[in-house]
């Protein structure tokens, strides 16, 4: 599985013209505040033939994702575990997925300590109110399981877990 | 993840990084400092050599509670830094990681180590790095190519020898005769002893004299110049007054004299005068062969 770098940036431009009177165009960016770096790749274990999993104890590596916020009350972090391969060998049957995400470490635990407590979930989206500046690092396990126990093709399979600040 | 963060904990409190160089400044981190203990000895911690100055801290632990209970997380140094994380009503098992800057504080300033906890729970996987610097040339005897080097003088041995002295001995036995000889013989070194003191302290005092008179010599010699000088001074402005202050006025003589007709005759004394010397000359080559 590979983490996704998501970098959110903003840029505008407005433009503003007076007939017979000519124009000046004014331009200006945006730079975003909220950084989202990929801390440790994950990877897939098989702990047996229908079953890929994260879990450490199967042979997994949980994927990690690091925001760092210079703006505190300005973003959300959104982190969305894999509903589909993005690539694998061919699958004849359907594939179902479950995944979850955790705060795995924060910079600031006076002001970061309650991100676990207050997250939201929708779907296989999890998305936390980053209220306070510094960075904080994410874990997602990911588990994916052939229909009726099937056993998954040999080959090579990747997923992606997939990171966005968003701005409130 | 500790070994990944590292890499990036001395990026950020080091512009630069070379071993090129003995005594080159050099950065470097320390092992984790409580990996033992929740309390340690900095001089445990930290290198040896002198000149270390630390700058910065690296912490992280996972504290271990339940979220209603309040619990507080302190680390730091006595005397240097501490910072306090509040977990009350915040959850366990979330670890904390954080990066300190500090200005660059020398090794002898810090004090004991220390997590310390209040209120309930735990603190587990406690780590603790400090990033420092070591300037070897903080002691200039460090390395011969430190400024400030100075050669080391090796130390003086003061060698003390007891003679021994035959007539101090209770042992022997002298006869009067002997006893009476080793006597004069004291009284005459001593006399001489003192001939000595009185000789070099007469040279002494000739030598202080001809240094006084040297210099008055000098001063004397000083002050005949300078009356000559003024003296001098005085004859040249008397000699100065006589003269009057005129402008002599300045510039362009022009050529006057116009060649009229462009060419410069013979000068005919001249060719006389050649003619002359020229007949002279004959009459005498024609002499050698009339005669």
């Amino acid at each position: 599985m590979k983490g996704i770098i998501a970098f959110l940036a903003v840029s505008m431009t407005a433009s503003y013209a007076l007939a017979d009177t000519g124009s000046a165009p004014i331009t200006g960016n945006v730079q975003s505040r909220c950084i989202i770096t990929t801390d440790t790749v994950g990877v897939y274990g098989n702990p047996n033939a229908y079953t890929l999993t994260t879990s450490a104890s199967d042979g997994g590596v949980l994927p990690v994702i690091r925001f760092d916020v210079t703006l505190a009350d300005a973003y959300y972090a959104q982190v969305t575990t894999p509903t589909e391969f993005t690539s694998s060998p061919s699958l004849s049957d359907t594939v179902s997925w479950t995944g979850t995400t955790e705060v795995k470490a924060v910079s600031d635990a006076t002001n970061m300590g309650d991100y676990e407590t207050n997250k939201t979930t929708f779907g296989s989206t999890t998305q936390y109110d980053l209220t306070a500046t510094g960075s904080t690092w994410f874990k997602s396990t990911s588990v994916a399981t052939y229909g009726g126990n099937k056993a998954f093709p040999g080959g090579a399979y990747s997923a992606t877990v997939e990171a966005k600040c968003i701005a409130q | 993840m500790l070994k990944k963060l590292l890499p990036l904990v001395v990026w950020v409190f080091s512009a630069s990084y070379s071993y090129s160089d003995s005594i080159s400044p050099y950065f470097g981190i320390t092992g984790n400092a409580a990996i033992g203990s929740h309390q340690w000895i900095m001089n445990n911690v930290l290198p040896e050599p002198p000149g270390v100055d630390v700058n910065g801290v690296f912490y992280s632990y996972t504290p271990q509670k339940v979220t209603e209970d309040d619990f507080k997380v302190t680390v730091g140094n006595e005397g240097v830094w501490s910072d306090t994380e509040d977990w009350s009503g915040n959850p366990g098992g979330i670890e904390v990681r954080k990066v300190i800057g500090l200005p660059s504080v020398p090794k002898e300033a810090w004090g004991d180590g220390y997590i310390s906890t209040e209120g309930t729970g735990t603190v587990e996987d406690a780590t603790v790095v400090y990033s420092y610097k070591v300037t070897p040339c903080f002691d200039p005897q460090f390395d011969p190519n430190c400024p400030g080097y100075q050669v080391p003088v090796p130390p003086t041995v003061e060698v003390t020898i007891d003679f021994y002295d035959a007539t101090k001995d209770e042992n022997v036995n002298l006869s009067a005769a002997d006893s009476v000889l080793v006597e004069e013989n004291e009284e005459q070194l001593e006399k001489e002893k003192e001939e000595e003191e009185k000789e070099a302290e007469e040279k002494l005092r000739k030598y202080r004299l001809e240094k006084a008179m040297a210099a008055i010599d000098a001063s004397a010699l000083l002050a005949e110049n300078q009356r000559i000088q003024q003296m001098n001074n005085i004859m040249q402005s008397a000699v100065d007054s006589q003269y009057l202050t005129a402008t002599i006025p300045g510039g362009t003589y022009k050529e006057t004299v116009v060649l009229v007709d462009n060419k410069i005759d013979d000068n005919k004394n001249g060719r006389r005068n050649g003619l002359a010397q020229q007949l002279l000359h004959n009459q005498m080559v024609d002499m050698q062969y009339n005669n």
